[in-house]
């Protein structure tokens, strides 16, 4: 009795002190809570439309990252001083993060006024209601749409409306290392123009020279995953292809496609033609550190393989026994679904002045990607790189892979490259993991 | 009130009740009760505005064809049932339950080895405490981005070692699929081991050595004193130790995706990295609430079990 008295006594003593701190504390937490609510409310990027001075501001989403980076950022500027309503702000991050970050950046109408994407990747996003149309665009002869090539500006069609103005269209080629050739006694000057000429090279350029089983030294730089999807064009070289041309039905089990998967599966599992379950990183670093003798990827390499001091030699990807299959990529810039008149007005000017040829010389000139539209390519000088990617007979031929799919990209992640990885693990016949991959394909076709 | 009232047993001296009866509005039951739910207000607001409120609107959304963007519409059970029938979902439940199964027990058996190791005095024991608890410390974003480089098959610290002991694996570590989930266990297990060293160290601490002593006396050897004392008298410690370690190896996301991005072909694809996926990367926000619900009602079910079974083998003293 007396031991429940003293306790009593003692808590009321604690408690008296201990009241006015925890009003405190709970009337501040109330308060964070109302402040983040209103925070929430108010918060958007989209409520601004021009600046200080009376300027249209655009927030330009983009993943160059690279060499390719400063470049995109002296056209920006230059097109910011050409004229005095519109300023354009680029804000460069990495692809991957620029994908994962969009959708709830725009859903929380805290997102970008300009969004470039690759092309392969737009119907995804268009089918979800992320991108606005953008037809009215090519539809105004001011903007001298005809100047572009006609692949570039197709890629970013979905379902009949493009969503998207080209950023930039470049075929992917065959960077060869000179130096390795010599060592395995080939022409350095005789790049492979065949399927059947690469992998006659193969052994040559193969080397393992503890014999463990594990080349030191290998013929190609293919990657499987996180990559531009070289592998997957290469089914073109027979005809083959992972749909049709209006991309309703899976061809992915043909058997010009399955022919084409098992020239490339042997000739990688069996001979080792490349290390298996690399990324597009993996790949690159593999051909920069002299590890591997053929590399087929875009021009944003140029510069780390020129860095890297590699004596390396340029051609078209070798051709198939019924195709060339050369894989081109194109990014496009599109617009968050709801852009004011005034951002969208704003933006089209930008989209012009990218493409018209002063931009284009400027682009070309510092970022070595070809220019968007043929009549200025003899104006760029500056780098002899754009005249090779963009070489007549290299963009004739040149395809986007699954143009205007929506579910392109779940395609290529979610099915056809681990069927590749598993191809190439030897977990089953090509034949079989083929068709079933096939099967899926198909059926996120008709989703 | 000198000499008297020390003589007497402290509970004797009635502060209360030499003060005069104060008029009190509220019994002393409510008083306490208002003081505890006032203490409680931060946490519970919080606990209110990031937990209950996210679970419940998840579990709106997993009955959707939510995708951000677009308004949701009510879609039933559509995505339960479609779930029933998804490779990719029972890929990633295998997975899942492969990891934990593995993971769980081995960080727990490590975690007492390694703590009944270091309460040994030798020299070096703070620094070798240290080691192995530092990975628990470190982000694990950071560790992940270390492990991959260790195991690289071309520039890898690792790979280099087991190659010279004749260990090469065909490809990458993390590339093969014979590897690939061995390697990320080992990572797991690696980063957390040292936190539950942590807590069954402080348990060890906390046993009295004269029960070792009398163990000793009734002439009990090394095997037997920890098989009946240290053993049972750890067992608080172990209960929490293994709820806390499965329900995190169940959950296991963020070292996968930076290791493996749950490759090759999913063969370490987690149902956080699927929820990730579909979410994320699909754009099906309400499919992604259906799995997450699956996996908390099967993370809960799992915990009530396991508490169930170790609470009866618990031991108080």
């Amino acid at each position: 009795m007396k031991t429940q008295h003293r306790r009593r006594s003692r808590e009321r003593g604690l408690f008296r002190t201990i009241r006015p701190l925890t009003a405190i504390a709970a009337l501040s937490i109330a308060g964070l809570a109302l402040a983040g609510c209103t925070g929430q409310g108010s918060g958007g990027g989209g409520g601004d439309e021009t600046d200080a001075s009376g300027k249209v501001t655009l927030d330009f989403w983009n993943g160059f990252t690279g060499p390719d980076g400063p470049a995109l950022e002296k056209v920006i500027d230059d097109f910011n001083a050409s004229q005095d309503e519109v300023e354009v702000t680029a804000n460069i991050m990495p692809w991957d993060t620029l994908y994962q970050k969009v959708l709830t950046s725009v859903a929380g109408s805290d997102g970008p006024d300009i969004i470039a994407m690759s092309a392969s990747r737009m119907p995804q996003f268009a089918s979800q209601g992320l991108f606005e149309g953008l037809d009215d665009y090519y539809t105004d002869d001011a903007h001298d749409s005809a100047a572009l090539a006609e692949t570039a500006v197709e890629a970013s069609v979905y379902d009949g409306v493009n969503y998207g103005v080209p950023v930039n269209f470049t075929p992917m080629m065959m960077y060869y290392n000179k130096d390795l050739f010599s060592a395995a006694g080939l022409d350095p000057e005789a790049p492979p123009a065949t399927w059947d000429e690469l992998a006659a090279m193969v052994p040559k350029l193969t080397v393992d020279d503890n014999g463990d089983g594990k080349p030191e030294q290998y013929a190609l730089a293919i990657a499987d995953h996180e990559t531009v999807p070289v592998m997957a064009s290469l089914l073109w070289g027979t005809g083959g292809g992972i749909t049709n041309a209006d991309g309703t039905e899976s061809t992915l089990a043909d058997p010009a496609s399955i022919e084409a998967l098992d020239f490339w599966v042997s000739l990688i599992r069996d001979q080792k033609a490349t290390q298996i379950g690399m990324s597009g990183a993996d790949a690159d670093k593999l051909f920069q550190t002299q590890k591997a003798a053929i590399e087929i990827v875009g021009p944003w390499m140029t510069t780390g393989f020129d860095e890297a001091g590699l004596n390396y030699g340029l051609a078209k990807p070798p051709a198939g026994p019924s195709d060339e299959a050369v894989l081109a990529d194109v990014v496009s810039m599109g617009l968050p679904a709801g852009t004011s008149d005034a951002k969208k007005k704003a933006a089209y000017e930008f989209f012009a002045y990218w493409n018209s040829a002063e931009g284009q010389t400027t682009w070309a000139d510092g970022s070595g990607f070809p220019p968007n539209r043929a009549d200025v390519a003899d104006k760029v000088t500056a780098s002899p790189y754009p005249a090779i990617f963009g070489a007549e007979d290299v963009t004739s031929v040149s395809k986007t892979l699954l143009p205007g799919i929506a579910a392109g990209g779940p395609i290529m992640e979610t099915i056809f490259n681990p069927s590749v990885q598993k191809a190439l693990n030897g977990e089953g016949s090509v034949q079989d993991i083929f068709t079933a991959a096939s099967e899926q394909v198909q059926a996120e076709l008709d989703k | 009130m000198t000499t008297t009232s020390t003589a007497e047993p402290r509970v004797r001296a009635p502060r209360a009740d030499t003060s005069p009866p104060r008029r009190r509005r509220m019994s002393v039951t409510a008083r306490r009760s208002l003081t505890a739910w006032l203490f409680l207000t931060p946490t519970l607001l919080i606990l209110i505005a990031f937990t209950v409120y996210p679970m419940v609107q998840a579990a709106y959304l997993s009955f959707t064809d939510y995708n951000l963007i677009r308004a949701a519409q009510w879609v039933g059970l559509d995505n339960y049932i479609e779930l029933l029938s998804d490779d990719a979902f029972w890929n990633a439940f295998g997975n899942t339950v492969l990891y934990a199964a593995v993971v769980t027990p081995v960080t727990v058996v490590l975690a007492l080895a390694f703590a009944l190791m270091l309460n040994q005095a030798f020299v070096g024991r703070a620094f070798a405490r240290t080691a192995i608890f530092l990975p628990f410390i470190v982000s694990l974003g950071i560790i992940a981005i270390a492990w991959a480089f260790l195991l690289d098959p071309n520039i890898g610290l690792l790979s280099h070692w087991l190659s010279l002991v004749g260990i090469v694996p065909e490809q990458g570590w993390l590339s093969d699929p014979r590897y690939a989930m061995a390697a990320v266990m080992v990572v797991g297990v690696w980063k957390n081991v040292g936190f539950y060293m942590v807590i069954y160290l402080a348990g060890l601490q906390s046993i009295p050595v004269d029960m070792y002593e009398a163990a000793r006396l009734d002439g009990a050897g090394v095997w037997q004193r920890f098989r009946n004392v240290t053993l049972p008298l750890l067992s608080n410690q172990t209960l929490l130790v293994s709820v806390l370690a499965l329900i995190a190896t169940l959950q296991a996301f963020d070292q996968i995706y930076v290791m493996t991005r749950g490759g090759p072909f999913f063969r370490t694809e987690t149902l956080v990295m699927l929820v990730y996926r579909e979410g994320f990367q699909e754009l099906r926000f309400g499919y992604a609430s259906a799995i997450s619900f699956v996996l908390v009602l099967f993370v809960f079910v799992l915990s009530m079990v396991q508490f169930g079974y170790l609470r009866r083998k618990q031991v108080t003293y």
